[in-house]
């Protein structure tokens, strides 16, 4: 069985070698990393009948034998369906999920304990800001807060049992209608989010990225929201209209944010690019970190186990998991 | 029946709560801490005492009943000075805020927040993602807990830290029935074997002879290498001197430290909090003993504070007694 490790994700050595390490089954791997690399990605298609790659852009040579595309990642918004094939399984991978609602849980608390701003003062001044032994200006608590929830798949619902554990009242929307809710309280058609939105002291956006979620936090719909209320987005960020999140932010519109996902990324020629071409890293209601809410140990180790799995199931002929779709 | 507020805190109680006050109590409320003239007369027919502080050298109080403390610590109330038989409470309100910063430290540390987030603000430092083939952090599911001391902060920690789906373990002074987050509590003399299986260990006890000094070089050294250390009760159950040596040659992965083994003065505003120089070990979370300082938990303090004094009005039995004089 012939499978081609693709891309800047897949084919990265230590993905491609955790995976074949935990690969069972007799496979003959192919490891491209390069897309751009036309002389090598031409046979690395033709030939695969499994493809494990994030990507798939539409100028890709042919890939008539594909049956089972595998992405390492969560998002298919890098997978330009229309380019291929009919008949393939498109399956993505989890585990990421609760590392995702860890740092939901984790961001949240520190803007909610101003964590970053009072540990900086006592570190670089010793400020005891006006306390010593208890006392000083109060910082706030998540205890009996709203999480609202926009998109209440396997990470929303992770964080919606973790939140629930901190006395926070967790209500959510999604596109699709929920049958089991889990620990939210409320579920909210989309179409409803702008009823939502007012109530949340802290809204999370974990949604993919889709036409309905394209611009969905948008400046109409940040002014909904209180003007305490923090947003994380752990989802994508296009989900957010940078200028209006950047105005919203700046002018203290809301309480602040923690963003993880970007609408910039760096390439090899700017390795230090800034995630965003208006300076959020200048905002002190912000916390940022370069996409890495779901690079954990533990999740590496679920989801390239995952993919090495489910090569192994494919090989033996049973049943896939995590299957997202089959293409006409 | 008349109540005397005495300092700053109680009188910013007394503003809290003066509408779910009885209407028939007689408030006095003396919030300059040094002007004492109005003291006398104020505390003579008082039956009511909302403060922190009643020393022996205060003025006669022969009708105190209740004293009503605005913290959870009592040793600045000399019950020496207080009529026999007055009641002496304390209140809490601060156990789920401090709880929260356990976890949200225990997290931080875990996921290494504070360099990722640092040097991708000030560097646009992309080393740690995905697109850069960065080396994993860690997360708290399939990790160890350890909870020094299980009482009212530790439970809150625990049930907390249980759906992240880690190992909870916890070791407690006095016997403690096991509940369901807890996968096994251990007398404190337990506590050395309770150490080398935790990934973090979270000091959540009270300062007192069994803890002072219980965290030395010796048990630091049980601890698994690259374990994490969270305290937010007393500086002085940690050996300041053993800790530091262990954070700063890396035998422990980080400690987050919100309780100090020295404090800042109205001569000394910015005192440092240790002799030792934590603040600049990269891996370390100073905060200043603020951990359960949250506005809900002063609402919450309040609360507690208008219903004992409701209890007493009405003859009922009080909340969060201490103690009687």
């Amino acid at each position: 069985m012939k499978v081609s490790f693709v891309g800047n994700f897949g084919a990265r050595p230590e993905v491609s070698k955790a995976i074949l390490a935990k690969v069972t089954e007799k496979i003959e791997p192919t490891v491209l990393y390069d897309i751009g690399d036309s002389q090598r990605l031409i046979p690395a298609l033709a030939e695969a009948e499994i493809v494990v790659s994030h990507i798939w852009k539409k100028d890709f040579p042919p890939a008539p034998r594909l049956k089972f595309l595998q992405s390492p990642a969560a998002g298919l918004d890098l997978i330009d369906l229309p380019s291929l094939p009919a008949g393939v399984t498109i399956c993505n991978v989890d585990g990421h999920e609760q590392a995702i609602a860890e740092y939901c849980l984790m961001t949240m608390l520190a803007l909610s304990h101003k964590l970053v701003d009072i540990a900086t003062a006592f570190r670089d001044q010793s400020n005891w800001s006006g306390g010593g032994a208890g006392g000083g200006p109060l910082h706030g608590e998540i205890l009996g807060k709203t999480v609202g929830i926009v998109g209440y798949g396997k990470i929303g619902r992770e964080t919606a049992k973790r939140a629930a554990a901190f006395g926070c009242n967790v209500i959510a929307a999604n596109r699709s209608p929920v049958a089991d809710t889990g620990d939210a309280a409320e579920i909210y058609p989309l179409a409803e989010l702008d009823r939502m939105l007012p109530r949340c002291d802290v809204v999370v956006i974990a949604a993919g990225l889709g036409p309905e979620t394209r611009g969905l936090i948008d400046a109409g719909r940040l002014a909904l929201m209180k003007p305490t209320a923090l947003l994380i987005n752990i989802g994508r960020a296009l989900i957010c209209d940078e200028e209006a999140l950047f105005a919203a932010l700046k002018d203290n519109k809301i309480g602040g944010a923690a963003l993880d996902v970007w609408w910039r990324y760096p390439s090899p020629a700017e390795p230090n690019a800034r995630p965003s071409h208006l300076p959020f890293h200048e905002l002190p209601s912000v916390l940022m970190t370069p996409h890495c809410s779901s690079a954990t140990d533990g999740a590496r180790e679920r989801r390239l186990g995952g993919v090495a799995r489910n090569i192994d199931l494919y090989v033996r002929g049973e049943a896939l998991r995590n299957v997202v779709m089959t293409t006409s | 029946m008349k109540a005397l507020f005495l300092g700053n805190v109680a009188a910013d109680t007394y503003e809290g709560i003066k509408g779910e006050l009885p209407p028939s109590l007689d408030c006095v409320i003396l919030n300059d801490p040094v002007d004492r003239s109005a003291l006398p007369e104020a505390a003579r027919d008082a039956d009511i005492l909302v403060s922190n502080r009643w020393m022996a050298d205060y003025p006669p109080a022969p009708h105190f009943r209740l004293v009503q403390s605005v913290a959870t610590g009592v040793e600045l109330i000399d019950l020496a000075a207080l009529p026999k038989g007055c009641a002496v409470c304390n209140s809490f309100g601060h156990e789920t805020a401090i709880a929260e910063y356990v976890v949200m430290a225990m997290l931080a540390l875990h996921h290494r927040f504070f360099q990722i987030s640092g040097e991708f603000r000030e560097r646009g430092s992309w080393s740690t993602s995905w697109v850069q083939s960065g080396t994993p952090h860690g997360e708290v599911r399939g990790s160890t807990l350890g909870i020094v001391g299980y009482g009212r902060v530790g439970r809150e920690v625990a049930r907390r830290a249980a759906p992240f789906g880690c190992r909870i373990l916890a070791a407690n002074r006095s016997p403690r029935e096991n509940d369901s987050d807890v996968e096994r509590i251990y007398p404190l003399s337990g506590l050395d074997e309770m150490l080398p299986l935790c990934d973090t260990v979270a000091i959540c006890t009270a300062l007192g002879p069994e803890t002072t000094g219980l965290i030395n070089a010796r048990r630091l050294g049980l601890m698994k290498p690259g374990a994490f250390l969270i305290n937010i009760a007393r500086g002085q159950v940690i050996d300041e001197d053993a800790l530091y040596a262990a954070l700063s040659e890396g035998r422990l992965g980080g400690a987050a430290i919100d309780v100090w083994w020295q404090y800042p003065s109205p001569n000394e505003p910015n005192r440092r909090g240790s002799r030792h120089p934590f603040h600049e070990l990269p891996n370390v979370i100073v905060t200043p003993h603020n951990s359960g300082w949250t506005s809900g938990m002063v609402r919450r303090r309040w609360d507690e504070i208008a219903d004992n004094i409701g209890r007493f009005c009405r003859g009922d039995s009080l909340i969060n007694l201490v103690t009687t004089a």
